[in-house]
C-alpha cells in the first residue's frame, strides 16, 4: 500500500490528455453515423466489401458506379477507397468523408456482392441504405458541399433484410 | 371546531408539561483518542429514547431535561468507531459530565444506518450494499447540491442531473427517476415529472446520506427500481448554535478560443447561514441559503434563494414531534445541448433566451413515540409543491403546478431478542395543473411488513413485502385516465457473520415505478426542433428484480475489503423513443434489460493513520435484451479513488473519478433534435483536490478550504452535447459556534 500515493499520481497524469477538443478546421465533405439494424447482418460469405458512396449522378446501377469512379473528373466517390471496406458486424460506424465541392444527388451504403468488378454484366453492387433528410422520406436527398464546407449529421440506417429498391 | 382543536393541543401540552418527572442533564465533550482534537458533529444518542444531540465545533454537547434514571449513551461519528457508555445514572437536578474519546476507524463497520430496514441497524447487519456520504465529505467537496455529493459513491454515476445506481437509470432528462430520493425517510420526487429536485435539498443541514443499492420497493414503493438515496438531516442540539458556510468559485477560462464565449471570468458563489437553539423542550432551526452561478456556458445562469426551518418539540424523552419547512426559488437559463463541439459552451440557437423559473417547497411532519423498550412507532407526512414556468426572453410558454402529499405510519416491534417486526401503511395524493401534462388527480395507498429474525447468533434472515395501489383520473374519482396494475414486491435477505472480521450477505428484492404524469400525458411541441412529444396513457409500471451476493473482510485494523456481485433484471422499461418518420417522441414500455456486474471496494489506513485511502471499482454489463445490444446510456466501468492525508490542522484530499465512455446512445435523438456533434463523447477522468485548515485550536471555530475541481481541466460530457464543468477554483469558509 505504500505505492498508493504513486498510483494516485499516475491517475492524475492519465487524466491530463485534455479530453474533448474542437474539431480541426473543416475539410470539404460530410460526416455522420451509419447504423445497422440489429440482427440484420448477412452471412460473411455474402459480404465482399461495404462502401459509402457519394454520387453526382442519379439514378445509378452497378455499371454506372464503376464508370463514375473512373471518369475524369470522377462523378462518384467511395469511402473507403476501392481497395478497402467498411467494417462488418458492427452496430454503427462514425465516418468523415472528404469530397470535392459539388452537389451530390445520391449518398448511400452499397454492398459489393461479387469480387468480379470488371464484369459489367454482373450485378456487383446492391444498395443497402441511403441518406434522406427529414423532409423527404421517400427518395434520396441532395447534399451540397461548398468550398471549406463540411456537412455534419449525414446519418444513414442500413437494414440488410429490407434494402431500398434496386437498382439505385 | 377550531377552538376545540386548540383546546386539545393545549391540554396535551399542559398535560405533558405537568407530567414532567424530576430531571437532570448530561454534558461533556468528545475528542479524538490519538490527536486529542475535539470532534464536532458527533451524534450523542440516549438509547431507548428519542433524545439526542450533536457536538459543536469545540466538541462539546449538552442534553437537558432528562428524567432521572439509568441510560445507555451512544456516541457515533462517521469515520470513527462508535462507543456506547452503559448504565449511566442521571440524578435529579444534577449534571452528569462525560469525557468521551473516539478512535478513528477506516471503515463504516460500526456505523448505524436507517434506510435499509426502515430502522436503526449496524451497517454490518444489513443484507444489501449501502454507502454513506457524511456531512464532512459534502463540505470537503464543496458540494452545493446532492447530485454533486453522489459523484464519488461506489457504483453510482451521474448523467448530469440523473442518478444511476449500478446502471439503473440510463437517460431521460430526469423525467421518471428510477432511484427514489427520501428526505428523513419521506419521498421527495416531483408530482408532475417524477424527477428529483436536486437543488432544493437542504445540503447545509444534511447529517449524512445513505445510498442503498438494488431494488427497494418492498419497503419504499414506487421509483425504488435501482436503489434508494435517503438524505438524513441534522438533529437540533440542546445548545444554541450559529453556523455559516461561504464559498466562491472561479471557472477557468476555456483552453480553446471557440469556447471562450464570455471573454471574462465567470463566478459561482454562495452561502448558507443557520441558527438553532432549544428552549426547554422546544427546539428550532432556521437556515437561509443563496447561490449564484454565472456558469462557464452561455444562457446557463443560475440563481436561487432557499429557506429551511425545523421545529421540534419533545413531549417527553419518548415522544417528539418535528415540523420541517423547505422552500426554494430558482431562476435558471436553459441549456439543453450545445451549438456544436466547436462552440461547446454556447447553446443551440433555438435555446437562446430560454429560462425556467420555479418555486418548490415542502412541509413535513414527523411524530415519533417509544411506547416501550420493544415497541416504537412513527407518523410522518409530507406535502411537496412544485411550481414552474418556462419561456423565452420573459415571455411565458408553459406553466405547471404539482401538489403531492404522502402519509406514512410505521411501527417497529422487537417481539423477542431474536425477532424484529416492522410494518406500516402509506397513502399519497397528487394533483397537477399543467399546460403540457394536463390536469389530473392521482392517489395511491400501500402497506408493508418486514420481519428480521436471527436463526442463529451469526445468521440473520430478513423477509418482507409491500403491496401498492395507484390510480390517476381525468377528474377525481371519474373514469380513470390511466390505470396501473397493483404491485406486490417481496424481499428477502441473509447476513452471515462468519467471524468477527468476516461478513457475508445475500439479498433478493423487487422494484417498480409507476409512470409519471409527464410520461403519461405530455403533449407539446418542444420548440427546440421540429419534434413533438405525444401522450401515452396506456403505459405500464416498470419493474425490476435485483439479486446480490457479497461479503466484507477486515485485514487487521487497517484494511477493509468489500465485494459484491449483482444482477438486476428490468422489465417494461419506459423509454422516450423517437419515431423518425413521424417526428414524434413518445414514452413506451419497450425495453427488457439485464444489468450484471460486480463491485469491489477497499478502505485503508496508512502511515499510522496519517493517510486514508478509499478505492472502489464497479463493472457493469448492461444488456438490452429486446434489441440484443448494449443498453443505451450506461457506462461499463466506474473507478473511484480517494486519498486523504491529515497533518496537524491540515487536511489534503485527492479524489479521482473514472467513468468509461458511454457505448450506446440514442442516435435518433442526435439526428433528429438535431444535436450537432452529439455523438462525440469520451471517458470521464477527473481529479479534484482540496486543502483545508482548521483554526479551532487557535481559538477560532473556523475551517478554511481551497478546492480545485477538475484539476487537469479535462473536457468531457456526461450528457449528449453538454460540456461538463471545466476546472474551477473554490475558496470556502465554514464556522460554527
Amino acid at each position: 500500500m505504500r505505492f498508493f500515493p504513486l498510483i494516485m499520481v499516475c491517475v492524475v497524469l492519465l487524466s491530463c490528455d485534455g479530453g474533448l477538443a474542437p474539431l480541426p478546421p473543416a475539410e470539404p465533405g460530410f460526416s455522420g453515423t451509419i447504423t445497422f439494424a440489429p440482427g440484420s447482418w448477412p452471412s460473411a460469405d455474402s459480404l465482399v466489401n461495404l462502401y459509402l458512396v457519394a454520387s453526382k449522378i442519379y439514378p445509378l446501377d452497378s455499371a454506372k458506379v464503376l464508370n463514375g469512379l473512373f471518369s475524369v473528373p470522377p462523378e462518384i466517390f467511395l469511402y473507403p477507397d476501392l481497395t478497402k471496406s467498411l467494417p462488418f458486424f458492427v452496430d454503427s460506424i462514425s465516418y468523415s468523408f472528404p469530397l470535392p465541392p459539388g452537389t451530390y444527388k445520391y449518398v448511400g451504403v452499397i454492398q459489393q456482392v461479387s469480387s468480379d468488378l470488371l464484369n459489367l454484366g454482373v450485378r456487383v453492387f446492391r444498395v443497402v441504405g441511403y441518406y434522406d433528410d427529414a423532409s423527404n422520406r421517400i427518395s434520396p436527398s441532395n447534399i451540397i458541399i461548398n468550398d471549406n464546407n463540411h456537412v455534419n449529421n449525414i446519418n444513414i440506417r442500413v437494414d440488410f433484410r429490407h434494402p431500398p429498391p434496386q437498382p439505385f | 371546531m377550531n377552538n376545540f382543536l386548540l383546546y386539545i393541543i393545549l391540554a396535551s401540552l399542559l398535560h405533558s408539561a405537568a407530567a414532567q418527572p424530576e430531571t437532570g442533564s448530561l454534558a461533556g465533550s468528545v475528542m479524538d483518542t490519538k490527536t486529542r482534537e475535539p470532534l464536532s458533529g458527533v451524534n450523542i444518542i440516549l438509547r431507548k429514547t428519542i433524545r439526542g444531540t450533536v457536538t459543536d465545533s469545540r466538541g462539546n454537547f449538552k442534553l437537558k431535561g432528562i428524567p432521572a434514571g439509568s441510560y445507555d449513551v451512544t456516541c457515533s461519528l462517521i469515520g470513527y468507531t462508535s462507543d456506547t457508555l452503559r448504565q449511566l445514572t442521571i440524578q435529579p437536578e444534577q449534571e452528569l459530565r462525560l469525557e468521551v474519546q473516539l478512535t478513528q476507524a477506516p471503515i463504516q463497520a460500526e456505523q448505524v444506518v436507517v434506510t435499509a430496514g426502515r430502522r436503526e441497524q449496524s451497517l454490518q447487519e444489513v443484507p444489501v450494499s449501502v454507502s454513506i456520504v457524511s456531512s464532512k465529505m459534502i463540505a470537503d467537496h464543496v458540494s452545493v447540491t446532492l447530485d454533486d455529493a453522489l459523484r464519488y459513491v461506489p457504483g453510482v454515476n451521474m448523467m448530469q442531473d440523473q442518478v444511476n445506481i449500478r446502471g439503473s437509470s440510463g437517460y431521460s432528462r430526469g423525467v421518471g427517476s428510477r432511484v427514489l430520493i427520501l428526505i428523513d425517510g419521506l419521498p421527495y420526487i416531483t408530482g408532475d415529472t417524477g424527477e428529483i429536485p436536486w437543488e432544493t435539498i437542504p445540503m447545509f443541514q444534511v447529517d449524512r446520506i445513505e445510498v442503498v443499492k438494488g431494488a427497494g420497493s418492498a419497503l419504499y414503493g414506487s421509483s425504488a427500481l435501482g436503489g434508494v438515496v435517503n438524505v438524513i438531516t441534522k438533529e437540533i442540539g440542546d445548545a444554541p448554535e450559529f453556523r455559516f458556510r461561504l464559498f466562491s468559485g472561479l471557472y477557468s477560462r476555456p483552453a480553446y478560443t471557440g469556447w471562450d464565449w464570455s471573454k471574462k471570468n465567470r463566478w459561482n458563489t454562495g452561502g448558507f447561514l443557520s441558527y438553532a437553539d432549544r428552549i426547554g423542550s422546544f427546539g428550532y432551526l432556521v437556515s437561509v441559503s443563496r447561490m449564484t452561478d454565472e456558469s462557464y456556458r452561455e444562457n446557463d445562469l443560475y440563481q436561487r434563494w432557499g429557506v429551511y426551518s425545523k421545529l421540534n418539540y419533545n413531549f417527553s424523552p419518548y415522544q417528539s414531534a418535528t415540523v420541517s419547512t423547505n422552500i426554494q426559488w430558482r431562476s435558471h437559463g436553459e441549456f439543453f445541448w450545445w451549438k456544436s463541439l466547436n462552440e461547446a459552451t454556447r447553446p443551440a440557437d433555438s435555446q437562446l433566451g430560454g429560462e425556467v423559473n420555479s418555486a418548490r417547497g415542502s412541509v413535513s411532519f414527523a411524530y415519533k413515540e417509544i411506547l416501550s423498550e420493544k415497541l416504537f412507532y412513527s407518523l410522518k407526512a409530507i406535502y411537496f409543491g412544485n411550481f414552474w414556468q418556462d419561456g423565452f426572453y420573459g415571455h411565458v410558454n408553459n406553466t405547471s403546478a404539482a401538489h403531492s402529499a404522502q402519509v406514512d405510519i410505521q411501527a417497529t416491534s422487537e417481539t423477542s431478542p431474536q425477532n424484529t417486526l416492522t410494518g406500516g401503511i402509506v397513502a399519497n395524493y397528487d394533483r397537477i395543473f399543467s399546460d403540457i401534462f394536463g390536469s389530473h388527480p392521482g392517489a395511491g395507498a400501500g402497506f408493508y411488513i418486514q420481519d428480521e429474525f436471527a436463526l442463529h447468533p451469526s445468521l440473520k434472515l430478513t423477509a418482507g413485502f409491500r403491496y401498492d395501489w395507484q390510480r390517476i383520473w381525468k377528474e377525481l374519482f371519474a373514469s380513470p385516465a390511466a390505470t396501473s396494475p397493483s404491485q406486490l414486491n417481496p424481499k428477502i435477505g441473509l447476513v452471515v457473520t462468519a467471524s468477527p472480521t468476516t461478513t457475508l450477505r445475500a439479498s433478493y428484492g423487487q422494484g417498480f415505478r409507476y409512470p409519471s404524469m409527464s410520461e403519461l400525458f405530455t403533449s407539446v411541441n418542444t420548440g427546440l426542433s421540429s419534434i413533438t412529444i405525444a401522450p401515452n396513457d396506456s403505459l405500464k409500471p416498470e419493474r425490476s428484480v435485483s439479486f446480490e451476493v457479497g461479503g466484507s473482510q477486515w485485514l487487521g485494523e487497517r484494511f477493509f475489503f468489500d465485494a459484491a456481485f449483482f444482477q438486476n433484471d428490468f422489465y417494461d422499461l419506459i423509454e422516450g423513443g423517437v419515431k423518425p418518420t413521424q417526428f414524434v417522441i413518445q414514452f413506451n414500455n419497450v425495453t427488457r434489460a439485464r444489468i450484471r456486474g460486480f463491485e469491489l471496494g477497499m478502505k485503508a489506513d496508512m502511515l499510522k493513520r496519517l493517510i486514508n485511502a478509499d478505492i472502489s471499482y464497479t463493472y457493469i454489463d448492461p444488456l438490452d435484451l429486446s434489441q440484443n445490444t448494449v443498453l443505451k446510456f450506461r457506462p461499463r466501468h466506474l473507478f473511484y479513488a480517494s486519498l486523504t492525508a491529515h497533518y496537524w490542522q491540515w487536511q489534503l484530499e485527492t479524489n479521482y473519478r473514472y467513468v468509461s465512455r458511454i457505448e450506446a446512445i440514442d442516435e435518433n435523438l442526435v439526428r433528429l433534435a438535431p444535436i450537432i456533434d452529439g455523438n462525440v463523447r469520451v471517458p470521464c477522468s477527473v481529479v479534484d483536490v482540496g486543502l483545508t485548515y482548521n483554526l479551532t485550536n487557535m481559538g477560532l471555530p473556523l475551517n478554511v478550504g481551497f478546492t480545485i475541481k477538475n484539476l487537469t481541466n479535462y473536457y468531457y460530457v456526461e450528457l449528449l452535447g453538454n460540456l461538463s464543468p471545466v476546472r474551477t477554483y473554490y475558496l470556502s469558509v465554514e464556522s460554527a459556534w
